[in-house]
């Protein structure tokens, strides 16, 4: 059993590797560079993110030295007119761009841009190159739930939606069929492989026919056979003591998670215990260096789930969760989304409160698992401290049909990232999220910036340490 | 275009006999008239009017040294043959030494260009030569164009446009240095040509369709232009400004107050005529004059746009600089449809085969059935604006490699491998020799193409392998054959995209592969690669295989899942009705209603023919006893076993054509959303662009209750002065539709007994005045007459069959697609016909190369 912080403790299989919370590839003393996206959907109306701590922040208390949190973080330029309103404000998480297209980001998300311009060889072997996870269930559009992109604004790998999918993508061997001991199938089939590498190093060299768009897929493509390449031949083939697969999932994924827009019904229970062996999964890969780059996400853009259990939180219960029955009815309209669309700064909003207030908790959860004793690195402190993770959403208000209220003020937090910025303070930066990305960029070394060439851009000294 | 040029002649600034290289490359080469007499030479060029010989002084040595190193090269000349009895064929310019040996010669024979090129694939004469088509050559002043890509075709552009191509292959290697350049007759003096010249050009490189355009339309002077000329130039460039970028933008910040419908101010700036004439405050621009143009005056204030977000800086000094370099307005209309994919030009992305592309190559070419396997281990491709062939959103991630893999070995382990290296090879022996007599075939059908003579010693290096290893002959060719299967070449369809940004033509094996593709979903066949073999696939060669391929029933079979993706079908997969509010629904109705769409798809399209547009309205459907009774039609006669069947709908008004299926009527979901079907109307048949909601309005479905349907709540959405300009665009066109419940059952009350109505009215985008109608079967009616429908149709399957968005750029082609399948009737296979005749499908964008920083993976 790991140590579970938070009031569900999970079990994970245990991998003999991932006992060795070591780095496979940085130098011995040194800190690896890494930048995460961390997303929730739906967002934190701005008035009830100047309560603080005293408000729905209130699980980020006990991580509050480890982070800044940023208020009044605009994203109005994300804003694409005939577009609905959820899927701009979560493309522009992280890229500060409005979408191009349904599948695709405005421009990258800013983990790419780091990953790039500190690993412009690709990562090193064995290494999952970028991973993106989630528990979620909105799905019509993409960029609603994945939150990394490239630099040419596609998708930066493919989403892990269940813990076994994520488990299997970062610690599954790769097993060949038949006997793995037989040296001399492993000597044929790698005489396979060779040649297929081969084939796309020619595809992404000088000589290539394609273009440069084109040969960046296909050298993401040979990233990613490497990858392959060494699960196969150079990992211990796994241990037959070793504990199998993390159970297969009990809440719904694919097309059934989301029936037409209708909104699915949920535990609580049942949406804590997948998500936090998601994220137990998640920071696991990130101990064992298997990743350093990625996103995860918890409850999609524009999510629709009717909620139902007793929510406790410090020994005190909260909120009794029952969407269906508060709002009496079922379908799309009883569904915790509608929460937001009722919001007014004038009633007491005890939904949504409650609501956003357990994804405190759970994005609260994530993080603490980082900043344990065992992921102290050889610099002294966390892994948690020295990454760089950012938090984001959607949305600084929820009744989205005023672009202005609803991209403004869209609540961020940021880590120290190994002592580049401040924390242990709540900064109310009234600044463009593309300035605030840009000043992070500018303080991981990185040339490209984000957004449009010709603007007038705003340093936000405030943030740097 | 400078780049690549090797030599130019100029005959149009000559003062004497001589003519030297105006080329920067300063290659030592001048020509001289032989016999001048037989010659003039004047400010229009040189005339050649008897038997002489224009030729390099000595031989060419240097010139052909250098085009024989390069990755190809292009002949250009502007010339004027003096009649059309000329052939041998006449030699108009040529690198050779006599009738028999040459490096390179342009030729006339009677009323076709001929040409032949020495490389290391056709004979020193340049044999097989590559000919313009019959009756391209005329006594006039023509642009001749001739381009060869190392490896690849040869082309004959004719001013400007592409008249004839033809796979060459080889290189110039084999090219000799001791041949002179001659013009008007062979080195040998036995092939006489007459006629002007004004410039003859050669370069080390094959210019692009792009550049040769360019080139034609610079014309065929190097002199510089006359004022009129520049003049010309400049309003055409200012047009071309408009149409690329203005217009986006117009489309992007004014046309939600200033279109045909809104008419703010009494501005419609969509049209060309309404916005020329202004509105209440006068004209909206003086061309020229931006200081006097309201256009600018007002946006540059920022007082326009109107409660939206300003122009950026960027958009400001576009439009000025428009507006000051003419103001030309060069579009009719502006449809902000065409704008919203942007304006083109954009990146390229590599096509890679779609889970069922993978299933049917493998089936297609290995006999092998990996449906289930592959449908189970495959990453699954998401759908990303409208369809999941999207290329943008065809990734890889690992999963997708290990699948690869596994499903390689999956595939070699179910052939008969002895049988199938028997068509090639009789031998079992593990030699190379041996081994290339299956890697080469077997290759050009997995990878769609001849192999390069790498890939073949990459292939062979595996059996090479597994003989070191003591392994069979059969062992071998499974190796190799899994290596291919998860080769760059099977998995994506490699074209060659790096270029000058302008499009070029597909080589052969490029288009056969697109063809087979866009229609079957398939790879292509024997027949199509030796077409391709032949350099057959012309346009004419591609329509006669594109209607042996509509014949394939895989044809039927792609066009429905191009339906599938289309109208979304798979979301039918995961409907949950609410069971409070319907008790009755079985999950099997959802497959009913999914296997009626298609089956009546394939009825009209196919087993009828009939147009496209029938699809709105056509009396008939298909359906099981189960969805019969569910829809509330006469369900007695139909078989119990629920199979489907046709039924006649000619007495039943009411429903008839696609929109009155379950498949369709289910997008509002269980409370019928008047918005969401509206929408859905507006965006999947009549291509709406429609904006967010305005400002401080509740956006959340209002329910119905006894004295209020759906109808009337979005009545009162309409007359709300925010909401009418874009509900009025789309939620009258699911009023007709309101008999139909959320599961697409018939009722003439809703739930709380309030009565419901089918009448109605419509506006199709881009026209100033709504249509009414009556009942739904006249929105039917009404829906498929619209011209907006029927251009729906082919823009949604012109952009399934790039597997990209369609932007601005490709609005000329998709027109003419258009008019073409709808001169032919209209019907899918004619569309498609259209489609892979079109330049969209025979030429591909390309992208400028340029470094690839930062992406190249470790070693």
């Amino acid at each position: 059993m790991l140590l579970g912080t938070g009031a569900v403790t999970i079990g994970l299989p245990l991998l003999e590797e991932m006992l060795v919370p070591n780095t496979i590839a940085a130098a011995p003393g040194e800190v690896p560079v890494r930048a995460f996206n961390l997303f929730f959907g739906l967002g934190i109306p701005a008035p009830l993110q100047q309560e603080g701590f005293d408000g729905v922040l209130e699980p980020l208390q006990p991580l509050s030295d480890k982070l800044l949190i940023l208020r009044g973080v605009d994203q109005v330029r994300c804003d694409r007119p005939g577009i609905n309103a959820h899927y701009d404000g979560a493309t522009g998480a992280f890229t500060a761009e409005p979408p191009d297209g349904e599948a695709k980001a405005g421009g990258p998300s800013i983990d790419q841009l780091i990953r790039k311009a500190h690993y412009p060889q690709g990562m090193p072997p064995g290494m999952v190159p970028t991973l993106i996870g989630g528990t979620f269930f909105r799905r019509s559009r993409v960029g609603r739930y994945v939150h990394s992109y490239n630099e040419d604004g596609t998708v930066a790998a493919q989403m892990q939606e269940s813990p076994r999918d994520l488990f299997e993508r970062v610690f599954g061997g790769v097993a060949l069929a038949g006997d793995e001991t037989d040296l001399r199938r492993q000597r044929l089939k790698r005489s396979v492989l060779d040649s297929v590498v081969d084939q796309y190093r020619y595809y992404t060299g000088s000589n290539s026919p394609l273009g440069s768009t084109s040969r960046a897929r296909v050298a993401d493509h040979l990233e990613r056979i490497r990858e392959y390449e060494q699960r196969v031949f150079a990992l211990r083939p796994r241990d037959a003591n070793s504990p199998q697969l993390p159970p297969p999932s009990q809440v719904a994924h694919g097309g059934e998670a989301d029936p037409g827009g209708e909104g699915i019904d949920i535990t609580l229970d049942d949406l804590v215990t997948e998500w936090r062996l998601m994220a137990d999964l998640y920071a696991l890969a990130i101990q064992t260096d298997r990743v350093r780059f990625g996103a995860l996400t918890f409850l999609a853009a524009g999510e629709r789930i009717r909620l139902k259990g007793k929510y406790e939180y410090a020994g005190r219960t909260v909120f009794e969760f029952d969407d269906a029955g508060q709002r009496r009815s079922s379908g799309s309209n009883g569904c915790s989304h509608e929460w937001w669309h009722d919001f007014d700064e004038k009633k007491r909003n005890e939904q949504l409160r409650a609501h956003a207030h357990m994804k405190m908790r759970e994005l609260a959860y994530f993080l603490s698992r980082l900043a344990s004793e065992d992921c102290r690195e050889a610099n002294g402190k966390t892994i948690l401290e020295n990454s760089l993770i950012t938090i984001s959403t959607e949305s600084g208000d929820g009744r989205h049909n005023d672009v202005k209220r609803e991209l403004s003020g869209v609540f961020h937090a940021i880590t120290s990232a190994n002592g580049r910025f401040k924390t242990g303070q709540m900064l109310d930066v009234g600044a463009e999220a593309i300035d605030v990305y840009n000043t992070m960029l500018a303080a991981f070394d990185v040339q490209r910036q984000l957004g449009p060439a010709q603007r007038d851009k705003r340093t936000i000294d405030s943030i740097r340490a | 275009v400078q780049e690549g040029l090797v030599a130019i002649f100029d005959f149009t600034q000559a003062k004497t006999d001589r003519f030297s290289n105006l080329a920067a490359s300063e290659l030592p080469v001048s020509l001289r008239i032989a016999e001048p007499r037989a010659a003039n030479v004047s400010a229009a060029g040189l005339e050649i009017t008897g038997k002489t010989m224009v030729r390099s002084e000595g031989v060419a040595g240097r010139l052909n040294e250098a085009l024989r190193q390069s990755p190809g090269l292009t002949l250009e000349a502007w010339i004027r043959p003096a009649r059309l009895d000329q052939t041998g064929p006449a030699r108009i310019v040529t690198i050779s030494r006599d009738s028999g040996e040459r490096n390179l010669t342009l030729g006339q024979d009677g009323d076709k260009f001929e040409v032949r090129l020495r490389t290391t694939r056709t004979t020193s004469n340049g044999i097989p030569a590559l000919a313009s088509k019959s009756q391209s050559l005329r006594t006039e002043w023509m642009h001749v164009v001739y381009t060869f890509e190392v490896g690849g075709p040869g082309r004959i552009y004719l001013n400007g446009e592409l008249n004839a191509e033809q796979n060459i292959g080889g290189d110039l290697s084999n090219w000799n240095k001791d041949f002179a350049l001659g013009i008007g007759n062979e080195l040998s003096a036995d092939r006489p040509w007459s006629g002007g010249l004004k410039l003859v050009a050669l370069y080390g490189r094959p210019l692009s369709a792009g550049e040769v355009s360019r080139n034609f339309r610079a014309g065929s002077s190097l002199a510089p232009p006359t004022p009129e000329e520049l003049l010309a130039r400049q309003l055409a460039e200012n047009g071309k400004l408009f149409e690329k970028r203005i217009a986006p933008l117009l489309s992007r910040h004014c046309l939600e107050c200033h279109d045909s419908v809104t008419r703010n101010g009494l501005l419609d700036l969509s049209k060309r005529t309404a916005a020329l004439e202004g509105g209440e405050s006068g004209l909206a621009f003086q061309p020229g004059r931006s200081a006097e143009s309201l256009l600018w005056t007002k946006v540059e204030s920022d007082e326009m746009p109107h409660d939206r977000p300003p122009l950026a800086a960027a958009e400001k000094q576009l439009l000025k600089a428009w507006l000051d370099g003419g103001g030309v307005w060069s579009l009719s209309e502006i449809d902000p449809a065409v704008y919203a994919h942007g304006e083109g030009g954009g990146k390229v992305f590599v096509q890679r085969l779609t889970v069922p592309e993978y299933i049917e190559t493998v089936r297609a070419i290995l006999g092998v059935d990996i449906t289930a396997e592959a449908r189970e281990i495959l990453p699954r491709d998401l759908r990303a604006d409208g369809f999941n062939n999207t290329a943008y959103n065809l990734n890889v991630d690992l999963g997708h490699v290990e699948a690869y893999a596994r499903l390689a070995e999956l595939i070699v382990s179910r052939i008969d491998l002895p049988a199938l290296a028997r068509q090639f090879t009789g031998s079992r022996e593990l030699s190379d020799e041996n081994m290339t007599k299956i890697i080469e075939p077997l290759g050009k059908r997995l990878l769609r193409a001849p192999l390069r003579k790498d890939d073949v010693i990459r292939y062979c290096g595996i059996s090479t392998t597994v003989a070191a290893a003591g392994g069979s002959f059969e062992e071998a060719t499974g190796y190799i054959i899994e290596a291919m299967l998860q080769s760059p070449r099977f998995l994506y369809r490699i074209e060659q995209q790096s270029g000058d940004g302008t499009p070029r033509p597909l080589g052969s094996y490029e288009l056969a592969a697109r063809l087979s593709y866009i229609i079957c979903g398939a790879p292509p066949d024997a027949a199509l690669l030796q077409a391709a073999d032949k350099g057959e696939l012309d346009r004419a060669g591609v329509e006669a295989h594109a209607r042996r391929l509509l014949q394939d029933p895989r044809a039927v079979t792609r066009s429905k899942q191009f339906v599938t993706e289309w109208l979304q079908l798979d979301r039918l997969d995961s409907l949950r009705p609410q069971p409070e509010k319907f008790p009755h629904w079985q999950p099997e109705l959802a497959a009913d209603m999914r296997a009626e769409t298609l089956a009546y798809f394939e009825e009209i399209a196919w087993k009828q023919q009939r147009p496209l547009h029938e699809l709105l309205n056509a009396q008939l459907t298909f359906t099981t006893r189960r969805l019969a009774r569910h829809y509330g039609l006469p369900a007695e006669q139909l078989p119990e076993d629920n199979q489907l069947v046709r039924l006649d709908l000619s007495q039943i008004p009411a429903r008839g054509g696609l929109l009155t299926h379950g498949s369709l009527l289910t997008v509002g979901g269980d409370d019928a959303s008047m918005v969401s079907r509206g929408l859905f109307i507006m965006h999947e048949l009549l291509r709406g662009v429609v904006r967010d909601p305005p400002p401080c309005v509740d956006t959340k479905p209002v329910p119905s209750r006894p004295g209020l349907t759906q109808r009337a709540i979005a009545e009162t959405r309409i007359a709300n002065q925010n909401c009418v300009g874009c509900h009025a665009k789309f939620e009258p066109l699911a009023f007709g539709l309101e008999k139909f419940d959320g599961l697409g059952s018939f009722h003439q009350r809703d739930e709380f007994g309030n009565e419901l109505r089918d009448d109605g009215q419509i506006l199709i985008p881009g026209q100033a005045n709504p249509l009414k109608y009556r009942s739904s079967q006249e929105l039917m009616n009404l829906l498929a007459a619209s011209e907006r429908v029927r251009e729906t149709f082919t823009w949604k399957l012109t952009q399934f069959a790039l597997g990209r968005p369609l932007d601005a750029e490709d609005v000329p082609q998709v027109h003419a697609i258009h008019q073409k399948s709808q001169a032919e009737g209209g019907t899918y296979s004619s569309l498609l016909l259209a489609i892979v005749t079109s330049d969209l499908v025979l030429q591909t964008r390309t992208e400028k190369s340029e470094p690839l920083a930062g992406l190249q993976p470790a070693e």
